[in-house]
């Protein structure tokens, strides 16, 4: 049996990855929005560390440490050039304001709720609230990709959306098999570089990283 | 009886004279922070002595609200003080109101505060109030959300059957993932209500920017005293507050001497850890301009709202 203080730091953990979501979607900072993520990843690996402690799969140890290698570390960094080259430190003109967005957060968490609730007795799952969680944090991150201009920022959002299926995959199946979880990092880390390039030829070409001008690529 | 009669007394003495201590020592780790040497940690008992052997002046043109707010609004949250388990699980006044009482006591001082700031007719004192107004209205809902989050898991408004009862439990927390919603809540309302750096600076007395400073800006002397203690004391029933409720660990269960003593002392160091958290966090940020005050505070509401839901939607 798994002792319920175990499941508990696990909850506070998922808890903690929600927490800093919300600091994301209420940051303007870019690079204070950075440090955000990194943040919200190394409480992830911790979480996933836990969770291979508890259920003794060792390849969740191996996947944790690379969720430190790459989203805490290398990724921020690719984030941080990005940004210094880039001459915009903030974001300023939203779609939809810091209030508003934080409200919409807040239902799209109750929506995740909602839709987990009937689910979560069925499994034997480790927990009571990661997926539900999980799920809200994908729901976060795929809204402040639509709210956002900045490329940098909908990086992000992306990037917490995997950091949600991660916590997900964990939380709920203690894992994927070794092998997808690399392929699954490899993209991620293949995605921020392209993704950063892109953002690079963004500036270039329009001397702003608003994703709004791509709609002005007309023949 | 005697008990009873003797917890409200140590609580008092305990409040009253750990209160100054907590400012001097976020002042420290603030000139610390800022590579200053700082004034020694018992600086503001020191300024409190100073200010009660001051004569007061007192404006021609105030009316009996100016004098008598520092009386009302000492009292008032000494009272909310003694509605929060310190030492011991067992509040000195728990017969007498739950924690929703507890928010209004501090409310009232806030508002006779508000008064007091418009009554002597300054510039200065009005702006302070009625900033005060806008900053007290947006952390109210979200300090009863976040109060209500905690209240439903124990299943009592009651502080001192909450505290009992987390104290008493094997695991960490009754509940973590709700608690750390309400917890983060109520951390912001904390600094919001205490003046503390991203809302207010307390250490500033420039017009554009003060809030608690601008409304007592008139008082001197021992008004001044009572109303620089009574800030104090506030900081330190929101201290006790997230400490005991959320981290009620070495919290004395019972009257014995032993429990006390222990829980004396681990109550002096949650709240001297606290208080250095708050030095470190206000030298981390900015302070906000005062219209994105409001983006802060909406924060808070939504995420004690979120705990509320995580009771209701995955517990219910």
């Amino acid at each position: 049996m798994i002792p319920s203080i175990g499941s508990q730091l696990v909850d506070l953990g998922s808890a903690l990855l929600l927490l800093t979501c919300f600091a994301i979607v209420a940051q303007r900072r870019l690079s204070a929005c950075v440090d955000l993520f990194a943040l919200q990843s190394v409480f992830l690996a911790l979480t996933a560390t836990l969770v291979a402690f508890l259920t003794g799969i060792h390849h969740i140890y191996i996947a944790a440490a690379l969720t430190i290698v790459i989203k805490a570390i290398v990724i921020p960094r690719i984030l941080k050039k990005v940004i210094e080259r880039l001459n915009v430190s903030r974001e300023l003109v939203m779609h939809i304001n810091v209030p508003a967005s934080l409200l919409i957060c807040g239902m799209l968490v109750m929506v995740a709720f909602l839709i987990t609730q009937p689910i979560i007795p069925l499994g034997h799952l480790l927990t009571r609230d990661s997926l539900a969680i999980a799920l809200a944090i994908v729901l976060i991150g795929f809204f402040t990709m639509i709210a956002r201009q900045k490329a940098v920022t909908q990086m992000i959002a992306f990037l917490v959306m995997e950091n949600g299926l991660f916590l997900g995959a964990t939380a709920a199946t203690y894992g994927m098999p070794l092998v997808v979880e690399l392929g699954v990092f490899f993209d991620v880390l293949v995605a921020a570089l392209i993704a950063g390039i892109y953002t690079n030829r963004l500036q270039d070409a329009f001397d702003s990283v608003d994703t709004a001008h791509l709609s002005e690529l007309k023949e | 009886m005697l008990d009873a009669f003797l917890l409200i007394v140590m609580q008092t003495v305990v409040l009253l004279a750990t209160a100054p201590l907590m400012v001097g020592l976020i002042r420290k780790v603030k000139a610390r922070l800022q590579c200053r040497r700082g004034a020694s940690v018992v600086q503001p008992y020191a300024d409190l002595i100073k200010l009660f052997r001051k004569q007061p002046v007192v404006s021609s043109t105030t009316s009996w609200i100016f004098t008598a707010t520092p009386y009302i609004l000492f009292a008032s949250t000494l009272a909310a003080g003694l509605l929060v388990p310190v030492f011991i699980s067992r509040t000195p006044l728990s017969f007498a109101g739950n924690i929703i009482a507890l928010v209004y006591l501090l409310a009232v001082g806030t508002f006779f505060l508000m008064l007091a700031g418009l009554d002597a007719g300054s510039a200065f004192g009005g702006m302070g109030s009625s900033r005060e107004a806008i900053v007290a209205s947006l952390t109210e809902p979200a300090m009863m959300l976040s109060i209500f989050a905690i209240a439903l898991t124990a299943g009592s408004t009651n502080l001192s059957t909450i505290v009992h009862k987390t104290a008493l439990l094997e695991g960490i927390m009754t509940d973590p993932s709700p608690h750390l919603m309400a917890f983060a809540a109520l951390v912001i309302v904390a600094i919001a209500e205490t003046g503390r750096v991203p809302v207010d600076n307390p250490a500033t007395h420039l017009e554009l920017t003060m809030i608690h400073e601008a409304m007592i800006l008139e008082y001197s002397g021992r008004y001044l005293a009572l109303v620089e203690w009574a800030a104090g004391l506030k900081l330190l029933v929101f201290l006790t507050l997230i400490a005991n409720v959320f981290a009620p660990w070495g919290i004395a269960t019972s009257m014995e001497s032993a429990a006390l003593g222990v829980g004396l002392a681990a109550y002096l160091v949650k709240v001297s850890g606290l208080a250095v958290l708050i030095g470190i966090l206000e030298s981390m940020f900015a302070k906000l301009r005062l219209f994105r005050v409001t983006d802060l505070l909406g924060a808070a509401f939504i995420l004690a709202l979120l705990g509320l839901v995580f009771f209701y939607v995955l517990r219910g």
